[in-house]
C-alpha cells in the first residue's frame, strides 16, 4: 500500500487576478522505502508537489493521502500535528534555527513530540550527528559550519523523529555538485538503513542519477515515471 | 503534558536568545520601556505624596471628611475661596436641627458648625499707643499719685508725643507742597495745619501741665486722626464652635495665647496673617530675608527682590522711631551702637540705618542683635494677646456690622505654618461670626427691639425688610440693625467699649449650635467609607425632609433646596482640583509617551518578525504549532517589558531616594507648602505605584507585540520552502 498517494490533484495559485496553475491533474502513488526523486526545470510544479505531499499546502482538487490519512480533511492543528510525527523536512537553504546550537536544532523536533526523556534525546541527537559525520560539531552554532555541515545537520533534525517520509526540497541546489553527491549518499544511506522514504525534488542529472526512481514533471503534469538510468540518460 | 512543558522550555530559550541576538533593537525597546517605567513610578511617587499632603493639609484644618452646605447657594462650597474670593453660600437656617440629623448616621464620628468669611481689621496706628500711654500717665498723676518713676515715664511719654507731633508736622509741610490749597476741603486742610502747628509748638507743651485732660483732648481729637495711617487689613476666619474645630482638626494649635474658653467670644488670629499683616514691617522683611536666604538659598546680592526689602527697611525706619518714647530710644542706641560697634555720637536714625542696611555676610547677626535690643521694646505686632479688636464686614444684606472680640491667642496649623492658604486663617466663636455675617441672635433681636421702642420705629421682620426699605413710605429703620461704627474705638484697647458686656458672657453649647451656619464639617470614624456615609448622610437627610432637591419652577428656572453633602476635596475648590490637575496631566504625559512607545516597539518587533519569517515557517513546517510561535514572541516582550519595567522601577526608587537625600522636592511658594503639608515633599515609594508601572509596561508591551505575533501566527510553512532565488 503507498505511504503517499496523489489523486488527480490540481493546484492553482492566485497571481494578482489571474489564475496560475501549477499543477493539473496530476496522480503519483509512492511505496514505503522508496528514494524517489521529483525532476524538472524550475516553474514545472514540483515544488509545489512536494508542498502538498509535506502537509504545508492543500490541493485545489483532488486528494493527497499521506501515511493513510487525506490532507484536506486535516485542521491546521492536525496537519501540523501530521507534520511533526510522520513527515521529515530537508530545506535547500537549511533553514536551521540560527539561536540555536548544532545539538539544539536537531533535537528540537523531539521536545515538540515530548515523551522522551533528556537522556533518551541525547542518545539519539548524538548517535543521528554521529551517523551523518559531524559529531564533535554538537556546540557549535549554525553560523560557524560549512553549507555541507548545515546540510547534514538539517538531515540530522529531519530523522530524528524516525518520520516515514522525509521531504527533501532541492537539497543540493545550495551546494556545490562534490558536496551534493555526498549529501544525496548521507540520504541514501539513512534510506537503506531505516527504511524511511525520501522523495526529493531537483533538476540536478547528477543527483538524479541517485535515485532509485524518478517523477519527471513539466508544466504542472507528471511527464513520466522513469528509473533512474534511463532518466540520467535522458536528460539533455 | 510535558510536551508543552518541552516545548515552552525550548521557545523560551529561542525567546531569549533571539533577544541577545539582538542587542541593538532589545536595547532600544528597553530604553523605551525602562524610562517609561521610570516616569510613571517618579511621576505615581511624587503626585501620591502630593495627595497625602493635601489631604493631611485640607482634612487637618478646615476640609473634615465631608461638608455639608445650603443646597441653595449660588455658588459651589470652597473652602479655601475661589477666583473671585468667598463663594456665596446660602445659610443652613438652623444647625442643631442639621446636626440632630446627621450625627446620627453611622461612622459620623463629628459635626463641626462652619461659617467662613472675610472682615476687616483695623491695624491701628502708633500715635493712638503713645497717647494711650499718655493718658495713662496722666489719669495717675490727677489721681493724686507722685513717684519718680511715674514723672520720669510721664514726661517721657509726653516727649514721644511732642516728637511724633514734629514729624507729622514735618511731614505735612512735604505734602503741603503738592496739594491744592485752594480745592475741595481747603479749609479743613488748613485748620489740620494749624492744629499740627500748634502741637508741635513749645509753647503748647510748656503749658500742657495746666490742664492735661484738656491737652490731651486736643491731641485725641484733632492730631490723633492726621496720624491714620494704618488702614484695614482684610482677615479670613471661620466662625466655627471653637472647642469642636480642635477636636476635629488636629493640625490646628495654639501657638501663643490660650485656647478661647468655652462659650465665650473671641478670636484665634492667623499666625501667619499676623505675620503678614500685623507684624511691623521692618521685622517682618527681616523674617523673609532670612527665609528667603536659608531656605530658598538665594542670595541679597543677586536677588532683586531682596534687595528691594532692605531698601525698604532701610527708609521705613519711621514706623520704629515713631513708637520709641525717648526713654526708649536711648536705651535701644546704646545697645545698637554696642552691638554694631558705632561711634558714639552716632544717632537712633542713623544706627537703625546701619542695622537694616543688611549683606549676605551680617543678615543673620543684624536680626539677632535686632529681634534682642530692639524688638522687646516695639509693639511688635499690632495685634497682642489679651486685646480686644474691632473687626467689621459687610453683612449678608449689605451694611456695615461691626463686633468687638478679644484675641485670646495665635493659631496655627501643624506642618504646614508657613502656608498661606491655611495659616492666614483665624478662628473666631460662632455667635461673633453670626453677629458679623448679619444673623439675628434671639438676644441681639431683643436689643434692637429696645432701640426700635426707643426711636419710634415699627417692626420689621427679615424678610420684609427690602420692601420696607426700597418700597417707599416707612421709615429708614436699616441703621437701628448696624451698630454706629465709632472711629475712635476701632482700636478699642481694653476700654471699657459697649462689647466689653458681651466678652464676659459664656454661651451655652445649645446657643452656639442653635443658630445660622455656612457650612458643616464632618469628621468620620473611618475615612475610607466616606462614599458610603456620604450615600447614608443623603438619605437620612431625605428621610428629614431636609434633602438636596432640584425642582422646576414656573419658569422653567432650577430650583434647589435642601442640604447639599459633598467630599472634602470637591468642598476646597481650586486647591483640591490641584492634584487632579496634576493626575490628569501625568496621566496626558504617560498616555502619549506609550503611545509613542507602542508605535516604536511595534515596528521594532514587525521588523523582527519579518527578519524571521523563514524561521518561524522552518519551525511551522517542522511541527510547531501556531500558538506556540505567538507565544513566543510575546514571551520576548514580555520579558524585556518586565525586565526593564522593573530596572526602571529601581532607578525611579533610587531616583526617591535621591530626592529624600537632598531635602525633598522644597516648596517655593505658599500653595506647594500648603500642597505638600510642609516645607519640602519627601515623595514615597508606594507599593502601588511600583506595581502600576510594571503593570502599565506589560500591557505596553504586550499590546505592541500584538500586531506582529498576529504576522508571525500568519506565517505559513510555505514560506520556509521559499528558495532564495
Amino acid at each position: 500500500m503507498a505511504i503517499v498517494s496523489v489523486k488527480n490533484v490540481s493546484k492553482d495559485y492566485m497571481l494578482g487576478k489571474t489564475v496560475v496553475p501549477a499543477l493539473r491533474d496530476v496522480s503519483l502513488d509512492v511505496e514505503p522505502g522508496e528514494f524517489l526523486s521529483i525532476a524538472g526545470p524550475s516553474g514545472s510544479g514540483k515544488t509545489t508537489l512536494l508542498n502538498l505531499v509535506g502537509c504545508v499546502d492543500t490541493p485545489t482538487a483532488g486528494t493527497v493521502v499521506v501515511n493513510g490519512r487525506d490532507t484536506s480533511a486535516l485542521s491546521e492543528r492536525a496537519l501540523t500535528d501530521l507534520r511533526l510525527r510522520t513527515l521529515g523536512f530537508i530545506f535547500q537553504s537549511f533553514n536551521l534555527v540560527s539561536v540555536l546550537s548544532v545539538f539544539q536544532n536537531v533535537e528540537y523536533p523531539l521536545l515538540l513530540q515530548g515523551g522522551t526523556t533528556r537522556r533518551e534525546r541525547a542518545d539519539r541527537v548524538v548517535a543521528l550527528l554521529d551517523a551523518v559525520g559531524i559529531g564533535s560539531y554538537g556546540r557549535h552554532r549554525p553560523s560557524e559550519l560549512s553549507g555541507g555541515q548545515r546540510q547534514r545537520v538539517a538531515i540530522a533534525r529531519a530523522l530524528v523523529t524516525r518520520p516515514r517520509i522525509v521531504l527533501a526540497d532541492e537539497p543540493t541546489a545550495n551546494l556545490d555538485s562534490k558536496t551534493g553527491e555526498t549529501i544525496i549518499d548521507l540520504m541514501k544511506e539513512m534510506n537503506a538503513k531505516d527504511g524511511t522514504t525520501f522523495i526529493f525534488s531537483t533538476h540536478d542529472p547528477k543527483v538524479i542519477a541517485h535515485a532509485n526512481a524518478v517523477v519527471r514533471i513539466a508544466d504542472g503534469r507528471i511527464a513520466a515515471r522513469e528509473s533512474p538510468r534511463a532518466a540520467a540518460g535522458g536528460a539533455p | 503534558m510535558s510536551a508543552h512543558r518541552d516545548t515552552v522550555r525550548i521557545l523560551l530559550r529561542i525567546a531569549f536568545r533571539n533577544l541577545v541576538a539582538s542587542r541593538v533593537r532589545t536595547a532600544i525597546i528597553g530604553a523605551i520601556i525602562l524610562v517609561g517605567s521610570l516616569i510613571v513610578v517618579v511621576g505615581s511617587s511624587v503626585l501620591d505624596s502630593i495627595d497625602r499632603g493635601m489631604r493631611t493639609s485640607i482634612q487637618g484644618s478646615l476640609g473634615g471628611h465631608l461638608q455639608i452646605y445650603d443646597g441653595r447657594s449660588e455658588d459651589q462650597l470652597a473652602l479655601y475661596g475661589d477666583m473671585t474670593g468667598e463663594s456665596r453660600l446660602e445659610p443652613i437656617e438652623d444647625f442643631a436641627a442639621l446636626k440632630a440629623v446627621v450625627a446620627k448616621v453611622p461612622n459620623v464620628k463629628q459635626v463641626v458648625p462652619m461659617g467662613i468669611d472675610q472682615a476687616m481689621v483695623s491695624s491701628g496706628n502708633a500715635f493712638d499707643i503713645a497717647l494711650e500711654r499718655l493718658r495713662g500717665d496722666v489719669r495717675r498723676l490727677e489721681a493724686g499719685e507722685d513717684a519718680p518713676e511715674l514723672r520720669a515715664s510721664y514726661e517721657a511719654h509726653k516727649a514721644h508725643v511732642r516728637r511724633m507731633a514734629g514729624l507729622l508736622k514735618e511731614e505735612l509741610a512735604q505734602a503741603r507742597t503738592i496739594i491744592d490749597l485752594q480745592g475741595k476741603d481747603a479749609e479743613e486742610r488748613r485748620q489740620d495745619w494749624a492744629h499740627l502747628v500748634r502741637a508741635a509748638d513749645p509753647a503748647f507743651w510748656a503749658g500742657f501741665d495746666r490742664d492735661r485732660y484738656g491737652s490731651l483732648e486736643f491731641l485725641e481729637n484733632k492730631i490723633a486722626k492726621l496720624a491714620m495711617e494704618g488702614g484695614f487689613t482684610f482677615l479670613r476666619y471661620v466662625g466655627t464652635d471653637p472647642k469642636a474645630f480642635f477636636q476635629a482638626f488636629p493640625l490646628a494649635e495654639v501657638s501663643k495665647g490660650e485656647m478661647i474658653p468655652e462659650g465665650r467670644r473671641g478670636i484665634l488670629v492667623g499666625e501667619q496673617y499676623a505675620d503678614e499683616w500685623l507684624k511691623l514691617k521692618n521685622a517682618r522683611r527681616l523674617d523673609q530675608l532670612e527665609d528667603a536666604k536659608d531656605r530658598r538659598g538665594k542670595k541679597i546680592a543677586k536677588d532683586e527682590e531682596m534687595q528691594r526689602w532692605v531698601r525698604e527697611n532701610r527708609s521705613g525706619l519711621r514706623e520704629i522711631l515713631l513708637q520709641l518714647d525717648p526713654v526708649r530710644a536711648e536705651e535701644v542706641a546704646s545697645d545698637l551702637r554696642a552691638g554694631l560697634g558705632a561711634p558714639a555720637d552716632e544717632d537712633l536714625e542713623k544706627l537703625l540705618a546701619r542695622l537694616f542696611d543688611t549683606t549676605d555676610e551680617n543678615l543673620h547677626r543684624h536680626r539677632a542683635l535686632f529681634y534682642s535690643a530692639v524688638a522687646p521694646r516695639l509693639r511688635l505686632y499690632q495685634v497682642n494677646v489679651g486685646d480686644v479688636i474691632t473687626i467689621k464686614a459687610p453683612s449678608k444684606s449689605g451694611y456695615f456690622s461691626s463686633v468687638n472680640v478679644r484675641v485670646y491667642g495665635f493659631l496655627r496649623f501643624k506642618g504646614i505654618e508657613k502656608s498661606g492658604i491655611a495659616g492666614m486663617m483665624s478662628v473666631m466663636d460662632m455667635q461673633s461670626f453670626r453677629d458679623l455675617y448679619g444673623y439675628l441672635t434671639p438676644e441681639r433681636a431683643e436689643e434692637i427691639r429696645r432701640m426700635q421702642a426707643d426711636l419710634g420705629a415699627k417692626e420689621i421682620s427679615r424678610e420684609d425688610a427690602e420692601a420696607a426699605l426700597f418700597g417707599g413710605g416707612g421709615e429708614v429703620v436699616a441703621e437701628s440693625k448696624a451698630r454706629p461704627i465709632d472711629e475712635s474705638r476701632l482700636v478699642a484697647r481694653g476700654q471699657a467699649g459697649p462689647g466689653e458686656d458681651l466678652q464676659a458672657r459664656v454661651y451655652s453649647k445649645e446657643e452656639t449650635e442653635r443658630g445660622v451656619a455656612l457650612n458643616a464639617a464632618l469628621i468620620l470614624d473611618d475615612p475610607r467609607r466616606s462614599d458610603e456615609t456620604a450615600a447614608a448622610i443623603r438619605a437620612a437627610l431625605d428621610g428629614a425632609g431636609m434633602g438636596y432637591r432640584e425642582v422646576k419652577g414656573p419658569n422653567g428656572e432650577t430650583v434647589r433646596s435642601g442640604a447639599r453633602v459633598i467630599g472634602w476635596q470637591e468642598a476646597s475648590g481650586i486647591v483640591g482640583q490641584f492634584v487632579t490637575l496634576l493626575r490628569v496631566v501625568l496621566f496626558t504625559a504617560v498616555v502619549i509617551f506609550f503611545a509613542i512607545a507602542l508605535v516604536i516597539i511595534n515596528n521594532a518587533m514587525v521588523m523582527a518578525t519579518l527578519q524571521r519569517v523563514k524561521e518561524i515557517g522552518t519551525m511551522r513546517a517542522i511541527g510547531t504549532q501556531r500558538r506556540f510561535v505567538v507565544v513566543m514572541l510575546l514571551v520576548e516582550i514580555a520579558a524585556v517589558g518586565v525586565l526593564f519595567g522593573l530596572g526602571g522601577a529601581l532607578l525611579g526608587g533610587g531616583v526617591v531616594a535621591l530626592i529624600r537625600a537632598v531635602g525633598g522636592i522644597p516648596a517655593t511658594t505658599d500653595m506647594l507648602y500648603f500642597i505638600f503639608s510642609g516645607p519640602a515633599l519627601f515623595p514615597k515609594l508606594y507599593a502601588t505605584s511600583v506595581a502600576g508601572s510594571l503593570l502599565v509596561v506589560l500591557l505596553v508591551s504586550i499590546l505592541s507585540a500584538l500586531y506582529p505575533a498576529l504576522l508571525a501566527m500568519r506565517v505559513t510553512p510555505v514560506e520556509a520552502m521559499a528558495s532564495e532565488e
